[in-house]
């Protein structure tokens, strides 16, 4: 056994080796997606900044590109992750795996070049193949999609062949369809159509149904396996409960995409479903969050983990809260025709992303550090009594609910300016986005976006030297079976 | 103690997962169905690209209380009327050019896309465009190039895309295609340009 | 199908929503909490969110003119009647899963018999 406090790959499993590069990238890329946001909103305060260079459209687009490209690699990576603990085998194309890891880093740096570098193209379908196709978060042109499905293709036979050649557990039945719903509905938005409408029909079903069904399942499966882990938790109670959220989101999120299907050309009835559904959304947040506290005080929250206990916490609130509450306040039909497509939806958006997915993969890199050191202690008295991740998760926290309140309140100005008064013309729209409410909720939002990054880089500082020189080790919490 | 009850048990959420997700599919997959055949091209609710060779209106209704699209008198784009398939070669060339330069990461489109700059739902009804019979132009001529035209006390422009006249012309295309598209009400209250003569 | 909201009644909406998915949260942890804890007192607060609950769901119901057309006057009946009865089944869950096991483990003993009756 190598000695603690040191980073040694030999306290790691093979998916671990593979996993920690997989975090490695997510989160560069999640400093990228900061950054971008922050030329993004900086833009809105002095419209001229890079101008002609990079303009709005590009930094936004890598913003969101980044966000959508380091969550699916901190998903990857956190499978590869259990892979081999939960399977009790080893990964059987590990070789492939890395070979594919290095295919799918490549392809993404590419394609990031190239939105900054080229930008636009002609009103050609090769500008769809080759420089980017145009459609928010799915930007990433088809050449690349095709090279994305395939990657995932192999990642997703690594899994399932894991499984199958060793133990497949309940976690790992959900994970595998999971993960197969996940990569199949991406294929719902790889082809063209002149039909607007038919082309946000589909759309919407990557968007959706990846965060509001696909996602939600595949974090609970890694919050199952993270109870377990962190707080000792029986394998029979989280499975059965995985089982009740898989049921529970499915059955409300599912149909509950109706909710987009209001304004884009599709008829009247999706009205009421969307309605229905998106009433039942909730419902499946607040059981976790009850389940959440009923283990946490069966067990005196005694973990051996502080900083992944404190993001798993922070991930059942901001899912409630981002996606619950935020979700469900624009969500019925006679109010979203007023903010449908407003600072209100960016308001959701940051909040929803950040609580339900940004908060679990960073609990998970915590979990991967402390491996990665050999098991070090991690719990109560932490040199400097742990400042950094306390700091870092505080800003990082705070942040982005100062940003998100701030958008609500820009939000809030335009949808009664520009939505209700004025009817979304033109005059309307800068009519609201120059009322000074409107405008410093977006200054606003630029100092907390400061903020959120400071937390960033206090997070980036933390991970690299927490449990550097550490001679504790951990007292296993896990009772499992 | 209370052991084993049956509605607490693995296998009975197991089996309920899979049936409601199921179930849930079946629902969603018939649904769509009957949506795609309702928002096909040449519907009622997304008319067929030809409906550019008309003039197309926002008009409210009194059955369904929010403003609807109205195909009205020939009006044809560019004074020029089209056949079916040459309507729809110049949409497609919209269309493609509105995702070639990434139009939706700064407007939003039916509501959907980025907040930097106006929807462009019914952007070929809006006031901004002056007179109707100087709209086409006008329109064009902005997409060519906005970079001088500031339209606003921010200072918030749009960048020049090296749209050439051609794809311009397809783009004006697609939008007035779109705004002819019913989505129930939405944006609400709009305020057209006057189109009477 | 639906009955714009009118400008005025924005904030009731945006407020009033907000406040049934919060309290409903509140009222679901009161209403484990109380058990949990063999807390007996903390139940009429419990219900206490819950009628906070109802009445934000009638204010958006309301506001969002919700009630003149029978189909969504149903939503709300629905959410009235669901977002009572959720916290119970969350509850019996919580405690019905946490028990199917048969060895007698961690849990099962700081969890104190008084809770467990109710399953
Ligand atoms: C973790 C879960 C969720 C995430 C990550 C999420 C994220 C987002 C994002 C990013 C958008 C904006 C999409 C765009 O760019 O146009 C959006 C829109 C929306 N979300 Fe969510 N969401 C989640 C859950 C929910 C829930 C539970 C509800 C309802 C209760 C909901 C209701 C809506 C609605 C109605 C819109 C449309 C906004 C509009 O009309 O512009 N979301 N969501
Ligand atoms: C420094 C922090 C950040 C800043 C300054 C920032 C800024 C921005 C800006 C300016 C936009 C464009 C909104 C528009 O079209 O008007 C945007 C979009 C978006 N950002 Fe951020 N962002 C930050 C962090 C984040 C984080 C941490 C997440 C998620 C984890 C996130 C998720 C999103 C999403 C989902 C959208 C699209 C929203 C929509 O279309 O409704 N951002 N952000
Ligand atoms: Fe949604």
């Amino acid at each position: 056994m190598a000695t603690p406090g040191i980073c040694d790959s030999a306290n790691l499993n093979g998916g671990q080796k593979l996993a920690v590069k997989y975090f490695t990238v997510a989160i560069t890329l999640f400093g990228a997606q900061v950054l971008f946001g922050l030329l993004a909103g900086l833009q809105y305060l002095m419209p001229d900044f890079l101008y002609g260079v990079l303009d709005f459209s590009v930094n936004r687009m890598v913003h969101i590109n980044a966000l959508v490209v380091w969550m699916l690699y901190g998903f990857l990576g956190s499978v590869y992750w259990l892979l081999e603990e939960e399977s009790q085998h080893e990964v059987v194309g590990l070789k492939l795996g890395n070979l594919i890891f290095w295919v799918l880093t490549s392809a993404v740096t590419v394609v990031v070049l190239v939105y900054l570098l080229v930008q636009v193209g002609p009103g050609k379908e090769s500008t769809i193949w080759l420089i980017n196709e145009g459609r928010e978060y799915i930007e990433a042109p088809r050449w690349a999609d095709i090279g994305i499905v395939v990657s995932v293709l192999v990642v997703f036979y690594n899994v399932a062949a894991t499984f199958s050649k060793g133990r497949y557990t309940g976690i790992a039945g959900v994970l595998v369809l999971d993960m197969l719903a996940l990569f199949g509905i991406y294929l719902a938005g790889m082809f063209y159509t002149t039909n607007i409408s038919i082309d946000q029909y589909w759309w919407w079903w990557v968007i959706h149904l990846w965060v509001e069904a696909t996602w939600e399942v595949m974090v609970a499966c890694i919050m199952a396996y993270g109870l377990m882990k962190v707080l000792g938790v029986r394998r029979k109670i989280v499975e059965t409960w995985l089982y009740i959220e898989v049921a529970l989101m499915f059955g409300s999120g599912i149909l509950g995409l109706g909710h987009h299907y209001f304004w884009i050309g599709t008829p009247e009835y999706w009205f009421s479903i969307g309605g229905f559904f998106s009433a039942l959304e909730p419902i499946p947040l607040v059981a976790m969050v009850v389940h959440a506290v009923f283990d946490a005080g069966a067990r005196h929250a005694k973990n051996s983990n502080h900083p992944t206990m404190a993001w798993l916490i922070a991930h059942a609130f901001g899912n409630f809260f981002g996606a619950g509450v935020w979700g469900f306040m624009h969500t019925l039909p006679q109010i979203n025709l007023y903010t449908h497509g407003t600072q209100w939806s960016a308001s959701h958006g940051h909040l929803a992303f950040f609580g339900a997915y940004a908060t679990i993969i960073i609990a998970m890199f915590y979990l991967a550090v402390q491996k990665w050191r050999g098991d070090v202690w991690m719990s109560g008295e932490l040199p400097g009594n742990g400042w950094k991740w306390k700091w870092s998760l505080g800003l990082l926290n705070l942040g982005m609910v100062g940003m998100t309140v701030s958008m609500l309140v820009s939000g809030y100005v335009q949808s009664q300016i520009e939505r209700a008064i004025e009817g979304s013309s033109w005059i309307g729209y800068f009519a609201a986005q120059a009322h000074p409410w409107f405008t410093q909720g977006m200054w606003w939002r630029e100092l907390f976006g400061v903020m959120f990054a400071v937390g960033f880089v206090l997070l980036v500082w933390d991970l690299v030297t927490i449990g550097r020189g550490e001679k504790r080790t951990l007292v296993p919490a896990t009772s499992e079976t | 103690m209370a052991t084993n009850q049956w509605w607490a048990s693995e296998s009975f959420w197991r089996k309920t997962a899979i049936w409601v997700t199921g179930g849930s599919f079946v629902v969603l997959m018939l649904l769509t169905m009957d949506t795609l055949s309702q928002i096909s091209t040449g519907t009622t609710r997304v008319p067929a690209y030809s409906v550019i060779n008309h003039r197309i209106e926002y008009k409210f209704d009194e059955q369904r209380r929010v403003q609807v699209p109205v195909i009205g008198v020939k009006e044809p784009l560019f004074g020029k009327e089209l056949s079916e398939e040459e309507a729809e070669a110049l949409v497609k060339l919209g269309k493609l050019t509105t995702q070639a330069k990434n139009c939706m990461n700064c407007h939003t489109l039916l509501g959907n896309g980025a907040y930097y700059a106006p929807d462009l739902t019914k952007s070929w009804l809006d006031q901004y465009w002056g007179t109707s019979e100087i709209r086409e132009v006008q329109m064009v001529e902005f997409i060519k190039d906005p970079s001088d035209k500031l339209h606003n006390s921010m200072g918030r422009r749009m960048p020049k895309l090296g749209i050439t006249d051609e794809e311009a012309r397809g783009v004006v295309a697609f939008l007035k295609w779109m705004s002819s598209i019913d989505t129930n009400g939405f944006p609400y209250n709009f305020k057209s340009i006057e189109q009477e003569n | 199908m639906i009955e714009p909201a009118g400008l005025a009644d924005f904030f009731t909406i945006f407020f009033s929503s907000a406040m049934v998915i919060l309290l409903g949260a509140l009222y679901a942890l009161l209403f484990a909490y109380a058990r949990i804890r063999s807390m007996p007192v903390l139940m009429p607060l419990a219900y206490l969110a819950y009628a906070g609950l109802s009445i934000s769901t009638l204010f958006l119901a309301q506001a969002a003119n919700l009630l003149s057309h029978p189909l969504w006057a149903t939503v709300v009946a629905c959410m009235l009647l669901g977002y009572l009865l959720a916290p119970h089944g969350i509850w019996h869950l919580c405690v019905g899963t946490h028990a199917a096991g048969t060895e007698k483990d961690a849990v099962t003993e700081v969890i104190p018999e008084s809770m467990t009756k109710e399953a």
